[in-house]
């Protein structure tokens, strides 16, 4: 057996849930991050060797990301909405989602509503939200998957974190409680 | 935002500022009700994430669709190790087909009756002391298994099966990274009435006991697939082995769909 196969299936393999999760929220689309997560497994096999010194998780991830984007641009050019590549700096960039068979099945209760919001929030908003609150990732680990400065990440976070605390918690508290603990 | 602070705010959240940098940020708070609004407002937030936003996992199709794609990727290279992978997805396949008992046996589970390993024990007994002792018990406080299963993923050697028996009477209050004869263990942390529960996982296959009692612990011990499990408690053993029938239930019942 191939001696880098084993060490990809042990330290890169293990990765397989996030680099899922992070397509998923990333596309929306169940079938779409099957693809993608896939494509970038193998893109990640062929280039394992320059991981070296580096964190595998992070690594891993960026290259997820990239093959997000990738998927992205071909999506629109096939004509269907999908991931921009600029992030709208304001409250506009709450746009509503594509509508998805997975995301038609979670509902209308206050998860599926709280779900639409994230997906609703803009993508590099998105990422960095689920890289900390889903993988636990350092704001340095997360910089390494996005590829720019600590500082963007924090301000990236703190965005995606008053949008949603805007769009949920208020409305919760201003309205009914049901559903929350 | 108004308050030029509020990213320290965050950062102190998120478990990145230092002793000093969050003594000073504490003090902060006190005074600016803006940031201690924000802080409340942080906790809110991500426990509603916890609560209702899922964790995507990758099903069993995708796993071997990415095995395959390895394989033939190996196989360009590697012609035996094709062959062993060829052998290996056959062996998946196999597996994944079977419903119930096929599932079951394939999750072979059984209990070593060996001599104790005595360094293993004190190991054991050791951490489960400290966890206690130091105020050190949870690295990821959580009683949802969506938080703890994948924060083991980016802090432990393994990622065992993770889930919630409050129910059953044994609540999920969280996770931790800790070693064992020099390896990193995954400890999923139960409450028990008034007593923890410290469940260790290690990819290894100790034969230890059974069952063993070391100043006052008790340790029970088991394994499923690859991984060495001892649950480790000051409550009797019978209350501890109630908590591995669940765990082993868990798992040979599948991974279960998350729910809502």
């Amino acid at each position: 057996m191939d001696e880098r196969r084993l060490r990809f299936e042990a330290q890169a393999l293990p990765h397989l849930d996030a680099a899922l999760n992070l397509a998923r929220w990333l596309t929306r689309s169940r079938a779409d991050a099957d693809d993608i997560v896939q494509d970038a497994m193998l893109r990640a096999y062929r280039a394992f060797d320059s991981v070296r010194g580096n964190e595998v998780k992070p690594w891993l991830l960026a290259i997820v990301r990239n093959c997000c984007f990738t998927w992205a641009k071909g999506a629109r050019r096939r004509g269907h909405v999908a991931l921009g590549e600029e992030v709208a700096n304001d409250d506009a960039a709450f746009r509503s989602a594509e509508p998805d068979p997975e995301a038609a099945a979670i509902g209308a209760d206050e998860g599926g509503k709280l779900v639409r919001l994230v997906e609703a929030l803009p993508e590099e908003f998105r990422m960095a939200l689920i890289l900390r609150e889903w993988e636990d990732m350092s704001y340095r680990q997360i910089a390494e998957v996005t590829g720019v400065p600590i500082g963007t990440v924090m301000s990236r976070l703190a965005r995606a974190r008053a949008l949603l605390k805007t769009a949920w918690i208020d409305r919760v508290e201003g309205g009914t409680r049901h559903g929350v603990r | 935002m108004a308050c030029d602070k509020a990213l320290s705010v965050q950062a102190l959240f998120d478990g990145e500022l230092d002793a000093t940098a969050s003594a000073e940020i504490e003090r902060h708070m006190v005074a600016c009700a803006e940031c201690d609004a924000l802080f409340k407002d942080l906790a809110s937030t991500r426990a509603a994430l916890r609560e209702h936003a899922p964790y995507y996992r990758a099903d069993a199709a995708l796993r071997s669709s990415v095995a395959r794609a390895l394989a033939k990727e190996t196989g360009s290279r590697d012609a035996l190790g094709a062959f062993f992978a060829r052998t290996r997805q056959f062996w998946s396949g196999a597996i994944s087909g079977a419903a119930g008992a096929g599932l079951a046996a394939a999750f072979v589970m059984f209990t070593v009756m060996a001599p104790v390993d005595d360094r293993l024990v004190a190991d054991l007994t050791g951490a489960h002391l400290r966890s206690l002792m130091a105020d050190h018990l949870i690295d990821v406080a959580s009683s949802d298994h969506h938080t703890v299963k994948p924060w083991f993923a980016g802090h432990a050697d393994v990622s065992p099966p993770v889930a919630d028996f409050a129910a059953e009477g044994y609540a999920l209050i969280g996770g931790r990274a800790d070693y064992i004869d020099g390896r990193r263990a995954a400890v999923i942390v139960y409450r028990h009435g008034k007593h923890v529960i410290n469940v260790f996982a290690w990819a290894g296959r100790e034969a230890l006991a059974n069952e063993t009692e070391r100043n006052g612990y008790h340790i029970v011990a088991w394994h499923m697939d690859d991984l060495a499990f001892a649950a480790v408690s000051d409550t009797a053993v019978p209350e501890i082995e109630g908590l591995k029938r669940l765990i082993v239930g868990e798992t040979q019942s599948g991974n279960k769909p998350p729910t809502p």
